[in-house]
């Protein structure tokens, strides 16, 4: 089996589409650039990749990964060339190689580093912030509250995320906005995703814009961190 | 120019944000220095109903293939987006380059369907661009239109500057031309009209005069100087071989309903339906040709990747090479797993086996339009398909293993009786009959027959122009009768909203007065009419008595052959004889054969020699 996996970016305004509406993308410009894509078999042939983790709507991201199984070989440096000349502005391919892992890329997964950009409330103040921050980092357990729709029902429940947490800095203050970076658990076997991240941290405290804030994810990792 | 920073704003509060960020593969990008004319194709609906659209595609490439001309795509918000947009302010912006609309020198809509009107306007009320036309300035862009509903485009005719009637291949570069022209001389806006009036195929409705009986009806239409034209006659594309074709299409980042490539492999038709308005005003039927076609789709496929193709034209059976074409795409497209769609086939037994080998493995469900109950019925519409085709064709089917049939009725044709309305349970029980009269063996997958009602709206150019809409009570009237008969678990049966075909039926045959109408109900909140879920029927009526136009005037009246119809000024080619002619065949129930069979005179072959019909 050839497996090819690839390292590619997200940014600019495609950050406005949907991981479906992504892999659809992809699809077609794996046809543009004549890339020798293996297809599933049965009722409705589709190419077979694979993403590792999906990225939500509205996010940008340096570090996105998928495994594609090909009929045939063809030079790694080839294919990244052949789709950056059919992808749209905004997705880029940066990195492919042969892989013999076996795993899928989903399942290697354990966490992502992001940067969020917040913007800070009028009446907030730089301590105040760092402080908040601090005592959040201090905690040893954070509770947020998650639905889930099950069967039309939404189900909420309360869950701890604090081990789901594995870094958190301010790295850039500045009266307009803040800059954030993160270390988040991702994958099968766990997951947190930013957006809730900033939502217990405006329940403990932050004084920042609830809707307007920007996430972008550096990028992934295969290991499991410990909390510092 | 509306900065990013500003959608980043509004874009993740509004549902598909996608919608409105441009950007996608094959557009066009144009360096600032270079554009002279710009122009902005609007289509009145969302930007998944729109891009889907044929006529989008050809006329964008069209124009930009053009130096000095840019055109850039405008769709209507969704109401979430108007919602973020009015909310802080950002005009109605083209997706290309995020220009503000009002900064175009033309707006070109496209008229598919009756109910997208008010989006007109909200889409002109969003870009601070006077309603109606005769309060525009010289600074604003001409508000231009052109599509299968500009053939009737009296009800538009205060808000639209000017309309292209006919195909717009050629006429639109004949007016951007004018316009380069225009632009040096520096005229005013009435001397650039002044200097297209005389292009075929151009109304210009302020150049006219409308004197009405006392009844309400027309009296006449006078041209209000000697030189503009009495009769507007629509411009056809005689060689579609030869006329601009479209090898490259813009790749949605999302889902639109015709998610594909299309290709257009002949326009007209030749069964003469006579409730069917693209029969009439599309003739005659022009093919392109197996080489052609094969070549484009290679093309086609090739720009956007896409993983189907789908043959576009009314009756695609009636293409004289049909089976070759689809062998040849087949074998062209199978390798790289690219499927075929043929959406508008008359399903004989030939059909089906090429189905079949289209489908092979996967198959959707089959659609027949047998639009009325009864063989009388649908000898009076001349709609040529009997009973026996039907239950054959539905037989065939089943055997190969299909299980989901559609059928498509319409209530309300003229001459339409109780036995008509129960023919339609009749069919749907015959063909339910049909699946369970197979050995039980080769009975595959669990039946499901959805048969849906829609309300018959007549239309301009029709040989059943003249008549009366049923009235809504008539219309619901017949739906419950349906919807009491037709009782069986296998059989869901769907109608349409009578209220909308009730508008849809005094838009289609109005005169300029509805214009009114049409303006009142926008600022009444009327928009997306077409979407169930956004339509205000109230507001409607509330918009007629406002500006005391009866409704019923223009829906459920006859009309007599000697009255003045307000779209009697265009030539479509088909004569009014013919289609008077025709009407009285339908009241005899006399069916007139499809034209490759015999040509019945409709005039076409006069004026618009070319075509195969």
């Amino acid at each position: 089996m050839l497996k090819l996996r690839v390292k590619f970016k997200k940014y600019s305004l495609i950050r406005y589409i949907s991981h479906l509406d992504l892999m659809r993308l992809f699809q077609r410009a794996f046809r543009r650039a004549n890339i020798p894509v293996e297809y599933s078999k049965g009722f409705n042939p589709q190419p077979k990749f694979s993403f590792a983790t999906a990225l939500a709507l509205g996010l940008t991201s340096d570090g996105e990964y998928m495994d594609i199984e090909l009929q045939e070989e063809i030079a790694p440096e080839k294919f990244t060339k052949d789709m950056n000349d059919v992808l749209p502005e905004g997705v880029e391919i940066l990195e492919a190689h042969y892989t013999d892992d076996k795993k899928s890329l989903m399942s290697i997964i354990k966490s992502s580093s992001y940067i969020i950009e917040l913007i800070p409330l009028e009446n907030s103040s730089k301590k105040s912030i760092y402080e908040t921050i601090n005592n959040f980092k201090r905690k040893k357990e954070i509770y947020i509250t998650k639905s889930k729709k099950k069967k039309g029902r939404t189900i909420e429940r309360e869950v701890d995320i604090r081990k789901n947490i594995y870094e958190l800095d301010i790295i850039l203050y500045e009266s307009d906005r803040i800059i954030l970076k993160t270390l988040l658990k991702t994958g099968s076997t766990g997951n947190l995703k930013p957006e809730l991240l900033i939502k217990a941290l405006i329940k403990e405290g932050l004084q920042v814009d609830d809707v307007d804030f920007n996430i972008h994810r550096l990028d992934l990792f295969t290991e499991d961190p410990k909390w510092e | 120019m509306i900065e990013q920073k500003t959608l980043d704003k509004i874009l993740l509060k509004v549902e598909k944000p996608a919608r409105y960020i441009g950007n996608e593969q094959n557009i066009y990008i144009k360096k600032e220095e270079d554009i002279e004319t710009r122009f902005a194709f609007a289509f009145p609906d969302i930007y998944d109903v729109g891009m889907s659209h044929l006529g989008l595609h050809i006329l964008y490439n069209l124009l930009n293939n053009e130096k000095g001309i840019y055109c850039e795509r405008v769709f209507a918000p969704w109401i979430d987006m108007e919602e973020q947009m009015r909310k802080i302010n950002i005009p109605l912006f083209s997706l290309e380059t995020k220009t503000p609309l009002k900064d175009f020198d033309f707006i070109g809509f496209t008229l598919q369907y009756e109910m997208s009107y008010t989006n007109i306007l909200n889409m002109l009320d969003l870009s601070n661009i006077a309603l109606e036309s005769s309060n525009r300035d010289e600074k604003d862009p001409f508000i231009i239109a052109g599509g299968p509903c500009a053939y009737n485009p009296e009800p538009l005719a205060d808000i639209v500057d000017f309309f292209v009637i006919g195909e717009a291949e050629e006429t639109i570069l004949k007016i951007m031309k004018k316009y380069k022209q225009m632009k040096q001389k520096a005229m005013t806006r009435k001397e650039f009209l002044e200097s297209i009036v005389n292009i075929e195929g151009i109304y210009v409705p302020s150049f006219y005069e409308v004197k009405y009986k006392e009844d309400n009806t027309i009296e006449k239409m006078i041209p209000k100087k000697k030189n503009y034209p009495s009769k507007i006659k629509k411009v056809i594309q005689k060689n579609l071989d030869e006329t601009y074709y479209l090898d490259k299409m813009i790749v949605p980042f999302i889902e639109t309903v015709h998610d594909r490539v299309i290709l257009e492999i002949f326009r007209g038709c030749t069964r003469g339906c006579r409730f069917c308005q693209a029969g009439m005003i599309y003739r005659p039927v022009r093919e392109r040709s197996v080489e052609n076609l094969l070549e484009l789709a290679k093309k086609l496929i090739k720009s956007t990747g896409h993983e189907e193709i789908s043959l576009s034209s009314l009756s695609t059976s009636d293409y004289s090479d049909l089976e070759n074409l689809v062998i040849r795409l087949m074998d062209e497209f199978k390798e790289d797993r690219i499927g075929l769609s043929l959406p508008s086939l008359r399903l004989d037994s030939f059909s089906l086996d090429l189905i079949e080998e289209i489908q092979k493995v996967r198959k959707t469900g089959l659609t027949f339009a047998p639009e009325a109950g009864s063989q009388r019925l649908r000898d009076v519409i001349n709609k040529g398909i009997t009973e026996e085709d039907l239950i054959n064709s539905c037989k065939d089917a089943f055997k190969m293993g299909w299980s989901t049939v559609k059928l498509y009725f319409m209530i309300g044709l003229p001459t339409e009786t109780k036995e008509d309305l129960e023919g339609i349970k009749n069919l749907a029980y015959k063909v339910r009959e049909e699946f369970f009269n197979q050995p039980k063996d080769s009975m595959k997958g669990n039946l499901k027959i959805t048969t849906s009602a829609s309300c018959f709206v007549p239309k301009a150019f029709t040989p059943f122009q003249w008549h009366p809409q049923n009235s809504l009570d008539e219309f619901k009237e017949k739906q419950e009768y349906l919807k009491k008969i037709i009782k069986d678990k296998k059989i869901k049966f769907n109608t349409h909203d009578a209220e909308t075909s009730f508008l849809e039926a005094v838009f289609a045959r109005g005169d300029r007065r509805v214009s009114k109408v049409l303006i009142h109900a926008f600022k009444n909140g009327a928009k997306f009419d077409g979407w169930r879920d956004q339509f205000k029927y109230d507001e409607w009526i509330n918009a007629f008595a406002e500006t005391g136009v009866a409704p019923e005037f223009y829906a459920n009246r006859e009309r007599g052959y000697g009255e003045v119809l307000p779209w009697d000024f265009i030539d479509i080619g088909v004569t009014k004889s013919f289609l008077i002619r025709e009407n009285e065949r339908s009241k005899a129930g006399e069916i007139t054969p499809n034209c490759k069979v015999s040509c019945s005179g409709c005039g076409i072959q006069k004026d618009f020699k070319g075509g195969l019909c």
